[in-house]
């Protein structure tokens, strides 16, 4: 019952239900008010006629002598006390004076409650009516009988009524038949409702199972959407660029492992190679010598691939990042060209030191990383006898670090994509001078989470520049 | 038996030569594409160890450009171990398929099967007038006796049994035999045939004057 109420379309089809209830429940009380007034209205007109009529009877059988003068009260009493002959009486007064059940009853009193004339029809124990303060007439219904109360100025009190009990079952029934109107009125509405709930719903409920089938995997998956632009298509928009980003970002780590587990295969097979060929037959010291040399570069190979990941990893993480701190990567810049001259008197490569003072506030290390990753980089992939220039300086930028070399430059086709995780120019592994494919890429990483950006320009020569703003 | 081995990584690659060759292989080795696919096209190799992965043309390029001329059978080493990579080889024309990390006894088995069944047969143990050759060991018996062959020799006896009732010429037998970096003359076959004959009988190998060496 909970999970019931918790569906949308069942709590929208209540609180529908509930709306629809009071205006139609309003509406048939309106109605039934409205009928009801009317019949009492009707009633109430049908028994003033009637004493009229009684009157005109009363003084046309005998005339007044005088045509245009009003009776007076004791005339009136006169007549009340005698009618006359009930012939002499219009026929639907006739049982007024016979008797019997139903029709307009007419009672009359005097002023000492005596009465003056009490019609055959009307009913038993009838009292004169309570006189009134102002003298004004009233309607009073009592017993299934609506009756005309008045006390007139002189004492003369009378009643006029008839029984209601038929337009009372009447009204019962059209009470009835509104409140079975009113019913029908309302399920159909709720069917409407449900109807209409569910189409309103229906898109949401197709976007659910789509997301559902692209959570469980199946990514290439889109959320169909209709060009209309209302609010479920701008949802559709809204989650299916998610899901891109989403897929694209999975589609990444996916090569990304890929990629790592593809560079290790390759040393691990050198190692699984190399040691079986050493076991299968006594050899020479030398041999065996050359073999574990063998083995030994390839472990160093997945060592300085497994720290790279480990540096990539911990920069994918927020949460590892050490505090900023004022540092000048001048300084940097110093000591790791020093640790990397041995690898440029190797290559035979100068190192042109351009210096300037360029404070930031970054975590040293990984800055270090950058410009070590930049410099080994300048230093392997140029012919000897290349001049590599170091660059610091703080310009209208930020403060910029360029590490730029004369060599034969990239060809531009590699240049999008040189930043790539385990992206190499050549396509080939060539893992040899030590190079894993992650350190440009760990580079970039490192300026971006230093809020800074990294690019590269080839043309005669290439330029690396990193600029924190 | 002569291999061709591509592999762009140089201690990878140094590695297999080296093993295979100690397996009494002769072995050739290519760097890259360009020099594997030059190489594979010039000579009628056993059997070729190609890489996945190379530079320049890769090994599934490599693979779709040589079966336009040549049947050779191809073993594919890649790093990838994907569905869609090994269907990917299989359908460009590789014979048989392994992947890195592989076990180098597991190469040299699959080696052996691809070399047998390109020469039609379906066993490891071949026997000729009772001469046993086991290709899985590399080792002969004559009458349950071991026959202590040198290298050249064993392969000199397996590429003719395998090729048992052909004629194999000279220059067949010198391009099976030998690798790239031998220079060694081709008079020295005959010193070779002649040792064979003096360890398994002189009929043996018959010789076709003018045509080559076989095994009837």
């Amino acid at each position: 019952m909970k999970l019931l109420f918790q569906s949308v379309r069942w709590r929208l089809l209540l609180w529908y239900a509930l709306i629809l209830l009071c205006l139609i429940a309003g509406l048939c009380l309106l109605a039934f008010r409205l009928t009801s007034n009317d019949r009492t209205f009707q009633i109430d007109r049908e028994i003033r006629g009637f004493q009229g009529t009684f009157f005109r009877a009363l003084f046309a059988s005998r005339p007044l002598p005088n045509k245009n003068d009003l009776p007076s009260f004791d005339e009136i009493r006169d007549r009340l006390r005698n009618p006359g002959e009930v012939s002499s009486f219009p026929p639907e007064l006739h049982a007024l004076f016979e008797g019997g059940n139903g029709g307009i009853y007419l009672a009359f009193w005097d002023s000492d409650g005596s009465p003056l004339f009490i019609s055959a029809n009307a009913p038993a124990k009838l009292c004169p009516p309570k006189p009134n303060n102002d003298g004004s007439t009233q309607y009073i219904e009592k017993f299934n009988r609506r009756e005309h109360h008045r006390t007139n100025p002189t004492g003369i009190s009378s009643i006029v009524g008839r029984d209601i009990s038929e337009e009372k079952k009447e009204l019962r029934n059209t009470g009835l038949l509104l409140a079975l109107g009113g019913g029908v009125l309302w399920l159909a509405g709720l069917g409407g409702g449900w109807w209409l709930a569910g189409r309103a719903l229906k898109p949401i409920d197709t976007i659910g199972r789509t997301a559902s089938r692209i959570a469980a995997g199946n990514l290439d998956e889109r959320i169909q959407i209709a060009n209309t632009d209302n609010e479920l298509d701008r949802l559709g928009h809204v989650l299916n660029d998610t899901f891109e980003r989403l897929s694209a970002a999975i589609e990444r780590q996916k090569r990304f492992t890929a990629d790592a587990s593809h560079e290790l295969r390759t040393p691990v097979t050198i190692i699984l190679s190399e040691t079986q060929r050493a076991l299968k037959r006594e050899r020479e010291p030398e041999q065996y010598r050359e073999i574990l040399g063998n083995c030994r570069t390839a472990a160093e190979r997945m060592r300085a691939l497994v720290e790279s990941l480990l540096v990539l990893a911990r920069q994918d993480l927020p949460a590892s990042r050490t505090e900023p701190v004022a540092c000048d990567l001048a300084d940097i810049a110093t000591g790791v060209a020093d640790l990397l001259q041995p690898l440029a008197d190797e290559h035979s490569i100068t190192v042109k030191r351009e210096l300037s003072p360029a404070p930031l506030k970054g975590d040293p290390h990984s800055l270090a990383m950058v410009v070590q990753n930049l410099l080994s980089n300048a230093l392997v992939h140029p012919p000897s006898g290349s001049t590599v220039v170091l660059k610091t300086s703080v310009n209208g930028d930020g403060t910029v670090l360029e590490v730029s070399d004369n060599g034969p430059g990239i060809a531009a086709e590699h240049l999008p994509r040189l930043f790539d995780r385990f992206y190499r120019g050549d396509s080939a592994r060539g893992q040899i001078n030590g190079h894993t494919g992650l350190g440009l890429a760990i580079a970039k990483t490192i300026v971006e989470n230093h809020g800074g950006r990294i690019e590269v320009t080839s043309d005669k020569g290439t330029s690396f520049r990193a600029v924190f703003p | 038996m002569r291999l061709l081995v591509i592999e762009d990584d140089p201690l990878l690659l140094h590695s297999l030569s080296e093993g295979l060759r100690e397996e009494l292989y002769a072995v050739d080795t290519a760097a890259d594409g360009e020099e594997g696919l030059g190489k594979a096209r010039e000579t009628d190799y056993d059997c070729i160890v190609l890489d996945g992965m190379l530079p320049g043309i890769d090994g599934w390029e490599l693979l779709a450009r040589l079966r336009r001329e040549k049947k050779t059978p191809v073993l594919m080493l890649t790093a990838r171990d994907a569905v869609p990579d090994r269907i990917r080889g299989l359908d460009a024309g590789a014979d048989d398929y392994l992947t890195k990390p592989f076990d180098f006894e597991e190469l040299l088995a699959r080696l052996r099967a691809l070399i047998r069944r390109s020469s039609g047969l379906g066993a490891s143990l071949l026997n000729i007038d009772g001469v046993e050759i086991d290709t899985a060991a590399r080792l002969v018996r004559s009458g349950g006796e071991i026959v202590s062959l040198t290298p050249r020799e064993y392969g000199l006896v397996e590429y003719l049994a395998l090729h048992r009732g052909s004629v194999v010429s000279r220059t067949e037998l010198y391009e099976h035999l030998f690798d790239e970096s031998d220079d060694t003359l081709s008079n020295l076959l005959d010193v070779h045939v002649s040792n064979v004959r003096k360890k398994l009988g002189a009929g043996f190998i018959s010789t076709r004057r003018g045509h080559g060496y076989s095994i009837e």
